[in-house]
């Protein structure tokens, strides 16, 4: 009996989680594309602009989903 | 080097602050606290409120050279290594 309910708790949990998932987003921006100029604070809150770059740098722009998730 | 590696999440300064002194990075860390830069670049997954792993190559006119998204996309860390990978290579 035990080991029915564990069962049963196991597949809630697995149902509730597959009722989250979550759907990556899809850029709709495309290989050849202005990027968006934007200004964002750096980790010293120094405000930096992409566009600044412009004519100067190659920018690699990586986004990652949070610090300490190894990226 | 004339490429610049820039690392985007919607993390406070304050945290990518204690995240650059502890991983020692040399690249810039920027902080999209309002996440209209991942919105802007549709890769904000809006039910967590966080940036998906995405990399995009901008060449110096300002234009995308390449998009990455998701697994394939790399790390900011693993960027710069590549980065200066190459750089060694160019200097022998």
């Amino acid at each position: 009996m035990k080991a029915i309910r564990a069962l049963a708790a196991c597949s809630l949990v697995v149902a509730a989680l597959s009722a989250q998932q979550i759907t990556p987003p899809k850029t709709t921006l495309k290989v050849g594309d202005q990027a968006p100029d934007f200004t964002l604070p750096d980790s010293s809150r120094k405000p930096v602009k992409l566009s600044d770059f412009r004519g100067k740098k190659v920018v690699i722009l990586a986004f990652f989903p949070a610090a300490f998730s190894g990226g | 080097m004339d490429a610049q590696v820039i690392g985007v999440s919607t993390d406070s300064t304050f945290v990518l602050d204690h995240w650059k002194k502890e991983l020692n990075a040399s690249y810039m860390l920027l902080s999209d606290h309002q996440r209209t830069v991942s919105e802007q670049y549709g890769v904000l997954i809006t039910q967590v409120g966080m940036s998906n792993r995405a990399t995009f190559v901008i060449d110096k006119d300002g234009k995308i050279a390449s998009i990455e998204e998701g697994g394939s996309a790399i790390d900011p860390n693993g960027a710069e290594t590549a980065c200066s990978r190459l750089a060694h290579k160019k200097a022998e």
